[in-house]
């Protein structure tokens, strides 16, 4: 196996596995996974409820330790950094948007979406934040507080700070899953559109077929195990694929 | 809804603990005086009773005199029933020091040392003195003035003549203050008698005959001397003495409780808060609870009894902190020579701990009460709500019109206050007001917490950057809380700043007052009060080319309007001058007077009157202020006084040097001239303030170290708002590492929120502190000169904000410790 990295994949995952726990206690979450993540692409993961989905994205993105294998994000071995380059590494590369509880309710909307550029000490690029306050939609409401906003609202509000930092990646999971279907709509086509327009890398979790169906490609996991993927999904293959998994 | 409770204490054992600190210390600070003073106290009762166990019966003076005729003696000794009696001589002997000098700035007490049976003083080095030759000292007098058992000591009898003994032992003073703070020289009764000149006896001490007990000799005894003496039996003077010892120990007791009532206040503003967030964070646990059936009755229930948990716990090891003080101060007096009573066991009465646990669960369970009316507040339907945010303040008219109400009665009655004569009752006025005015503050505290905040938290997110930021929004988030956590510390803060306000001022209008007294290099007076400097030393000193002036005064009682007062002189002279409140100091020739202020207004005379004084009239130019005048009464020309009381020696000299003649040189000049007269003592201006500020320091000092408990409290109570913040920020905290905030940043954060907080409550405080030791120090006395200590105040606030600081490490540490996935996937 060689070391070098292709230049086109943003993420890439050798080998990879996690155990939670010791002994008879002991969980294998993931069980050796081997992925890429294009660059510019927007890929789903899918499985079944504990298949390891949110594991691997942690690890993925430097969050959680990993108990074998390596993690490559562009040139760089994430899984031989120290907690603090690990740090500096989320602040430049990765971007992240969550189920829930993503923005700081202290903050107003743009002073969340700013925030991470601001930990990072570096300059806005004017440009990109309005194209992206423009693509968010949001701009009446910029200056209101997270509690002020719907939930959508809230999320897109999450996602335009993943995008402000310019990241190599944005880990999302299950950035709809507490959206109804309208809201988490609005959430996704946005995600797609930075990929299209923004030429965003974008790797989401999520239980849904139709929000999967927006990505490009989707992977499937099942106990710990990369079983399956497709290209170009619709919501009807994503599910049939699921089902066949659960069968 | 009980096993509910407890379990839920169970599981969270550190808040517990954190939450119980506060209480405990309180307790243990209020028992600790407990046991300190009863301990003291069942000390003296035990060296009472052993000393009174040596003697049968005491005769005593029945007034305050203590004076019991010698004649008596005889009278007793002739009673029958009595083996043994003998008179206590109690009096003055100053013991010349090794320079020559008398010791001390008081002279050492002259005692009797009976021999035999009824001696009480315990000979601890050497032996009791046998004969008119013979001396023993305290041990402490001898330790400080350098002699040792077999040395030649010089003490001054009752004629100021000097008299020489050997000394052939030390003694123990035991529990007896006076002679503790004097120091004392023993003799044998007769040379006692003679060096001091007392002719009558303090006590006489009886020993019954073998087979008489102390009852029947009492009734003999008594009716051989008749009614005007008090005759006790041995064990009733024991009682006796314990008894007004104990009243002594009383205002210890209150001083210190008073201390500990703060502490107590403090701990209750710490429960209250903590009860507060706890309330808070399970609004859906109670709204749970709620909706599965749980009454509101059920709910306050529960968080009463939880406090009264934390109630109980915080009192018993408040109980045991308290032992440990106790013994603690105890071992440090005794290390420290004090004259209380070593080696007795420490006393833990049931009072302590009656007095420790009722206080200790009282206080908590009351500061639980109002979060726990706010509990069963919660509405069911809370449960169902998926966050809930911080509460924000109304903007509470109510608060603001109640608020400003206390402010406004607060500042009239200081007004009040400050404008009324000055003394006690002003004080009083102004010390309420204050407490109004602070009740005001603490409504208002959370609608001023938020621009206070950004004012503080200027500096810190200009300098900090994010982190710097984020912390100043989250001190403003949550004002109610903020405002309870920072109150605590102000309270501390501002008896502090009161304090040090206080002492500040009144050093420095001591000191101007001294210099207006004082305007000499030197003032010569004797040890004595009612003794005087011989004429001589006067004239020995003008004669002296290196002294620029030598200032003479003396005094006399004469009868002044028909009345008894004291009239005195002074030699004129540049370098003294009188200020005259009224009339002009420069008129005062030949046949006028000057009189001072407090003696005129009691005495009604005005300038212009004329004032009788031995038998002459004298018209009055001027009225002196009190602090210059030479007496309080009339002052008149030397010329008139001397021709009306021809032989008074001066009482005090005070000297100026020459220009350009070094310190050292006057000094030795002065002192060289005062030499040959053992009881003058020479003080240099410098001496006096050094002495005076030395005293004022160790005030500040002894109330320094009893307000730190609160502020330590106070602490604590910072530490518990922000870990349980910390606690309820989990995701939040996580959020932002996952977005790339470093772990020191993390900790950075919330120790600058820590520090917002302590520097609000630090400038509350001081500004508190500043008003209102200014108007306390206003009602003290007349035209005072306000100084505030900006050094001292500043290093208040620096120290209250890094004590925030401290506090916050850790559950800084723990916040920067969590790790992020773990703390995402909590609710
Ligand atoms: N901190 C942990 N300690 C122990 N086991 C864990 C821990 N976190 C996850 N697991 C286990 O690891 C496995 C994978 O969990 P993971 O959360 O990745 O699943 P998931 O695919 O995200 O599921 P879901 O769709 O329910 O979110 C599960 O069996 C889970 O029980
Ligand atoms: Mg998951």
């Amino acid at each position: 196996m060689t070391m070098t990295t292709d230049v086109r994949q943003a993420v890439t995952a050798r080998g990879l596995t996690k155990v939670y726990g010791q002994g008879d206690a002991a969980v294998h979450a993931l069980r050796g996974i081997e992925v890429g993540f294009a660059t510019g692409a927007f890929t789903a993961i899918m499985g079944p409820s504990g298949s390891g989905k949110s594991t691997l994205m942690h690890c993925l993105a430097g969050l959680d330790t990993v108990s074998g294998g390596e993690i490559h994000i562009g040139d760089v071995e994430i899984t031989k950094l120290t907690d603090k380059q690990l740090t500096l590494l989320r602040r430049e590369r990765i971007g992240f948007v969550f189920q829930a509880f993503n923005l700081l309710p202290t903050l107003t909307a743009e002073q969340n979406i700013r925030l991470p550029l601001e930990i990072a000490g570096r300059q806005a690029d004017q440009v990109l934040f309005d194209r992206v306050i423009d693509t968010v939609g949001l701009g009446d409401r910029l200056g209101h507080r997270p509690t002020q906003l719907s939930g959508g609202q809230q999320q897109r509000v999450a996602v335009a700070r993943a995008l402000i930092s310019k990241p190599q990646v944005i880990f999302a999971d299950e950035p709809t899953g507490n959206l109804d279907s309208r809201s988490g709509a609005e959430v996704l086509s946005f995600l797609r559109r930075s990929v299209r327009e923004l030429g965003q890398t974008i790797v989401m979790v999520t239980h849904d077929p139709v929000a999967a169906s927006y990505a490009d490609r989707v992977i499937f996991l099942r106990d710990g195990l990369l079983v399956n993927e497709l290209h170009q999904p619709t919501a009807q293959t994503v599910l049939d694929t699921l089902l066949k998994l659960e069968a | 809804m009980f096993k509910t409770t407890l379990a839920g204490l169970l599981a969270h054992k550190l808040r517990l603990l954190l939450t119980s600190l506060a209480i405990t210390l309180g307790v243990g600070f209020i028992a600790g005086t407990f046991v300190l003073t009863d301990t003291i106290n069942a000390g003296f009762a035990q060296k009472f009773t052993a000393d009174a166990a040596k003697i049968s019966v005491a005769v005593l003076s029945k007034g305050e005199d203590h004076k019991v005729a010698a004649a008596e003696l005889e009278k007793v000794r002739a009673v029958k029933g009595v083996a043994e009696a003998q008179g206590i001589v109690s009096g003055t002997a100053a013991l010349i020091g090794k320079n020559g000098k008398v010791a001390g700035d008081f002279p050492t007490a002259g005692i009797s040392i009976p021999e035999g049976a009824l001696n009480r003083t315990l000979i601890t080095k050497g032996a009791a003195p046998k004969s008119a030759a013979e001396a023993v000292l305290d041990e402490n007098t001898a330790k400080t003035r350098g002699f040792t058992v077999g040395d030649t000591i010089t003490v001054l009898d009752s004629a100021s003549a000097k008299q020489r003994f050997t000394l052939v032992g030390l003694f123990d003073v035991g529990v007896n203050q006076e002679l503790a703070y004097t120091g004392a020289v023993g003799f044998t009764t007769d040379t006692a008698r003679r060096m001091t000149g007392e002719k009558s006896f303090k006590e006489i001490d009886v020993l019954a005959a073998d087979g008489v007990s102390p009852t029947d000799l009492r009734a003999s005894v008594a009716a051989a001397l008749g009614s005007a003496y008090e005759v006790k039996t041995g064990e009733k003077l024991a009682h006796d003495l314990a008894a007004a010892n104990n009243m002594d120990t009383q205002f210890l007791t209150m001083g210190l409780l008073m201390f500990g009532m703060i502490a107590m206040f403090v701990a209750a503003l710490v429960i209250y808060n903590t009860f507060n967030i706890l309330v808070a964070q399970r609004a859906r646990e109670m709204a749970l609870l709620r909706c599965i059936g749980a009454t509101k009755k059920q709910i306050f229930g529960s968080i009463v009894l939880e406090s009264g948990v934390v109630g109980v716990i915080s009192s018993v090891l408040g109980l045991l902190i308290g032992l440990g003080l106790g013994a603690g101060a105890m071992a440090v007096l005794g290390a420290l020579d004090a004259p209380v009573p070593v080696g007795v066991g420490v006393s833990l009465t049931t009072r302590t701990i009656l007095v420790g646990l009722v206080t200790g669960i009282v206080v908590t369970v009351a500061a639980a009460l109002l979060p726990a009316r706010a509990a069963t507040r919660v509405a069911p339907i809370a449960a169902l709500r998926s966050q809930v945010e911080e509460s924000t303040v109304r903007t509470g008219v109510v608060r603001a019109v109640f608020g400003a109400l206390f402010l406004l009665a607060g500042t009239g009655a200081t007004v009040a206050g400050v404008s009324m004569e000055p003394g006690q009752s002003a004080l009083v006025v102004v010390m309420a007001s204050g407490a109004i005015f602070f009740l005001g503050v603490l409504v208002l505290g959370p609608l001023i917490i938020r621009p206070l905040g950004a004012f503080v938290g200027w500096v810190p997110a200009k300098i900090f950057g994010v982190p710097g930021r984020l912390a100043v929004t989250n001190s403003r988030r949550n004002p109610k809380r903020a405002a309870t956590t920072t109150v605590a510390l102000t309270i501390g803060v501002t008896l502090m700043t009161l304090i040090s306000v206080i002492t500040a001022t009144t050093r420095e209008t001591a000191g101007e007052r001294l210099d207006k007294q004082f305007p000499v290099d030197y003032m010569i007076a004797t040890q004595q009060r009612d003794s005087t400097i011989p004429r001589t030393l006067a004239s020995d000193l003008r004669a002296r080319p290196e002294l620029a002036s030598v200032v003479a005064i003396r005094e006399a009682e004469a009868k002044v309007n028909g009345r008894r007062a004291e009239v005195g002189t002074f030699t004129a002279d540049p370098a003294f001058t009188l200020t005259a409140t009224k009339g002009s100091v420069k008129d005062l020739g030949p046949g006028t007077a000057g009189v001072s202020d407090g003696f005129a207004k009691n005495e009604n005379v005005k300038v212009g009157d004329t004032v009788k004084v031995a038998g002459r009239d004298f018209r009055v130019v001027a009225l002196l202020s009190d602090d210059t005048a030479p007496v309080y009464g009339v002052t008149i020309p030397e010329r008139d006084f001397d021709s009306a009381f021809p032989k008074v020696a001066d009482k005090q000299l005070l000297v100026n040097a020459k220009d350009g003649v070094t310190a050292d040189r006057s000094r030795q000049i002065v002192e060289a001239a005062a030499q040959p007269y053992p009881t003058v003592l020479v003080a240099s201006s410098r001496e006096v303030r050094g002495a005076f500020d030395d005293a004022l320091d160790q005030i500040l000092m002894i109330i320094t170290g009893l307000l730190g408990l609160a502020i330590l409290i106070s602490l604590l109570g910072i530490a518990n708002t922000l870990s349980l913040s910390v606690h309820e920020r989990t995701r939040e905290s996580a959020l932002l590492r996952a977005l790339g905030l470093t772990r020191p940043q993390l900790r950075r954060m919330l120790s600058i929120e820590a520090l917002v907080l302590g520097l609000i409550g630090a400038l509350v405080g001081v500004a508190l502190g500043v008003s209102f030791g200014w108007a306390a120090t206003q009602t003290m006395m007349d035209d005072i000169t306000f100084r505030a200590p900006v050094g001292q105040i500043l290093s208040f606030v620096a120290l209250s904000g890094l004590a925030g600081v401290v506090a916050a490490v850790l559950p800084a540490r723990r916040a920067a410790r969590a790790s992020i996935v773990g703390s995402l996937a909590s609710s």
